[in-house]
């Protein structure tokens, strides 16, 4: 935990892609057990945001603070901050050579260094979480998109994750598929899993998030209570998004 | 039928064999291809028999001159007898009718099977027109000259390093060899296999490829040493050793040219541009002929030889495992470096193992031009052992003077490379098909 009790901070966060300015001057702190979802229209910095948290994306000024650690400092050791930290992607990520077994053991063997009976076990047990323990030994490709997804979760979930890192998991999904990973989050979260939700899935926004940030043009432009904002929009750029989606 | 029946029936796609080919025929088309087929033998079965019956070549006595007496006169007259001209003058005219009926008549028939059978009989029947109007032009031709030059076909046979006798008299060592080899690699592959769980199609593979190099094995062995057959034994060597060299450095430099650092990157680039920007018989010749001399290296040439194209086969290569690591998504090692995984860890479980299925057909690709660049090292001095197939035609036409010696090396260099151009053809089928291993 950091010094002001949260989980994640991000102080001043400032992102450059050449001369695209995509986030100005972030300013965020996550506590344990808080799911914040943030909405935004598309080019927002929305995913990048969510990318500098566990650095894949280095922010170019700012601080960013995980679990009483500057992980922005250059000392840090960020293979190993990684491991507190799962990550979901859009595209599923799955690793299409190893099989769902292979996918969730792998770093469990190699960086966790578990026995392989240890791993085996643990990746089992995730699976169940998910509601895929039959899958073990199939590839990701003779998987639905839904199915991947759900590995991927139990993938990030195999290292006992802190925190947990959601990039618009369902927008690659069919509509069909996406109420079956939905469900694995909502289960999650009320578990008491911290998570960062970049969605655009209004209803579980709603329903899951502790706290909603709608973001536009790399800055936060609205922050706080899920329900009050989709019920009563203080900015006027908010309102005009939720217009449009909802 | 139950209905059950019917809805397996409707489940299974049509079957469209050649059965089914052959039952939607009619007379006409039948006939036609039929017809097609026909000229083509008629065009080479006759042919082989003229030729045949003049003799493809004879024993001349060892004072003779080339001018008096030619192991190739034979053949020479075969070549130009009014007999073969006779079968090359109805090939071409049999051959130019069908195909012209066939292109009249395709429209009207009724099935698309009989179409095809018409358009396929057609083509077919312009094969022997095309081959026999060649082979009528190069009559008039110095026909005697050409054989007495090239068409010793003897020589190949004396030259290839092991006579028939001795080989078969050796031929229970050999296949005794072949059988170990065989039983070898079938047994531990079986082993590996069945620790991995994997289906049984590898031990078969395996069991062929050690019985196929067991014979290959025991025949070099009884090769005496300037010959066609040891010419193809160094030919493998050389590409073989050099290939081991250059795959494994290649990948090391496709990984420094990807590196984010400029002073990882550029030593790379500036190794892989000089080997491709540079002629392969250069840098054999710099190397083997200044370079390691002059420094006193001590290597031989053989070895010179492997290193040289390894190092250039290295470069190439690095290219074709570059573009196979940066056709994954992104997205796969920023998978694996959210779990934990250090970059090199990255690299090694997650993107190189994909990268390298990936390049398989290309890296195949690049091991056939290989096989064909090892002819380059005859600017070297090698020894009559160490020498390569082109090589070795060199010496056996600049000590016959008999031109045929070229047309052995050919045989040798298509004898190795078709069946590994015909494996790429495999691996690459099987790849598009969509499943990602290339055994099993």
């Amino acid at each position: 935990m950091n010094s002001d009790g949260s989980l994640i901070r991000l102080e001043g966060i400032h992102k450059w892609f050449g001369d695209n300015h995509v986030l100005r001057g972030i300013d965020l702190s996550i506590t344990p057990g808080g799911v914040v979802v943030v909405i935004g229209p598309s080019g927002s910095g929305k995913s990048t945001l969510l990318r500098t948290i566990n650095m894949l994306e280095e922010p170019t000024e700012g601080k960013v603070f995980f679990d009483g650690a500057e992980i922005t400092d250059i000392r840090t050791d960020l293979d190993e901050v990684r491991t507190h930290m799962g990550m979901v992607f859009q595209q599923f990520n799955l690793f299409p050579h190893l099989t769902v077994m292979g996918n969730i053991t792998l770093a469990l063997l190699k960086v966790l260094k578990l026995t392989k009976e240890q791993a085996e076990e643990r990746a089992r047990e995730e699976l169940n979480h998910v509601g895929l323990a039959e899958k073990d030994f199939a590839y990701p490709s003779q998987l639905s998109g839904g199915q991947q997804q759900r590995v991927a979760i139990a993938r990030a979930l195999a290292m006992r994750p802190k925190a947990m890192l959601f990039d618009e998991v369902t927008s690659a999904l069919d509509p069909e598929l996406v109420g079956e990973v939905l469900q694995v989050m909502r289960r999650l979260a009320s578990e008491g899993m911290t998570m960062a939700v970049v969605t655009h899935e209004m209803g579980f926004a709603r329903e899951v998030g502790t706290r909603l940030i709608f973001m536009d043009h790399g800055t936060i432009v609205e922050d706080g209570d899920p329900r009050q904002i989709f019920a009563d929009p203080q900015q006027e750029r908010t309102k005009a998004f939720l217009r449009q989606v909802l | 039928m139950t209905t059950a029946d019917a809805t397996a029936a409707a489940t299974t796609p049509p079957q469209r064999g050649w059965r089914y080919h052959l039952r939607h025929q009619t007379r006409w088309s039948r006939g036609h291809l039929l017809a097609g087929v026909a000229v083509n033998l008629f065009f080479f079965a006759g042919t082989i028999a003229v030729l045949s019956s003049y003799g493809w070549s004879r024993v001349c006595p060892p004072d003779a001159t080339r001018i008096e007496c030619s192991p190739s006169d034979p053949l020479a007259l075969g070549l130009q007898s009014a007999d073969l001209r006779l079968v090359l003058q109805i090939s071409i005219v049999l051959g130019a009718m069908v195909a012209l009926a066939g292109v009249f008549t395709y429209r009207r028939m009724p099935t698309r099977s009989a179409r095809e059978a018409v358009i396929n009989a057609a083509v077919l029947a312009t094969q022997p027109v095309f081959l026999a109007a060649l082979l009528l032009w190069f009559q008039g031709t110095d026909v005697d000259r050409f054989a007495r030059n090239f068409l010793n076909l003897s020589l190949i046979g004396r030259k290839a390093g092991v006579a028939w006798d001795d080989f078969m008299a050796e031929l229970p060592t050999i296949l005794g060899t072949s059988l170990v080899w065989g039983t070898v690699a079938a047994g531990l592959t079986a082993a590996y296999v069945y620790w991995r769980k994997l289906g049984r199609r590898p031990i078969v593979i395996a069991a062929i490829a050690g019985l196929a190099g067991g014979f290959i094995w025991g025949v070099v062995q009884i090769a005496k040493a300037p010959s066609f057959i040891k010419g193809m034994q160094n030919t493998l060597v050389l590409s073989g050793a050099g290939a081991a060299l250059g795959f494994g450095l290649g990948l090391v430099l496709a990984l420094f040219t990807m590196s984010k650092r400029a002073v990882v990157r550029t030593p790379a680039r500036i190794y892989i541009n000089f080997f491709r920007g540079t002629p392969l018989i250069w840098q054999i010749s710099f190397a083997g002929i200044g370079l390691v001399p002059a420094l006193r290296l001590g290597l031989d040439m053989y070895t010179i030889a492997i290193l040289v194209l390894g190092l250039n086969l290295a470069a190439y290569s690095a290219e074709v495992y570059r573009a196979g690591i940066q056709s994954l998504e992104r997205g796969q090692i920023e998978a694996a470096r959210t779990v934990g995984l250090t970059y090199f860890q990255s690299m090694r479980y997650v993107v190189v193992p994909q990268a390298i299925r990936r390049v398989i057909p290309p890296l195949l690709n690049e091991f056939v031009i290989l096989i064909k660049d090892t002819a380059l090292v005859s600017v070297l001095g090698l020894t009559v052992a160490e020498k390569e197939l082109l090589g070795i035609g060199r010496d056996i036409y600049q000590s016959t003077f008999d031109a045929t010696a070229w047309l052995g090396s050919a045989l040798g260099y298509l004898i190795i490379t078709i069946p590994m151009i015909r494996i790429v053809t495999i691996v690459e089928r099987r790849m598009r098909s969509g499943l990602t291993s290339v055994i099993g």
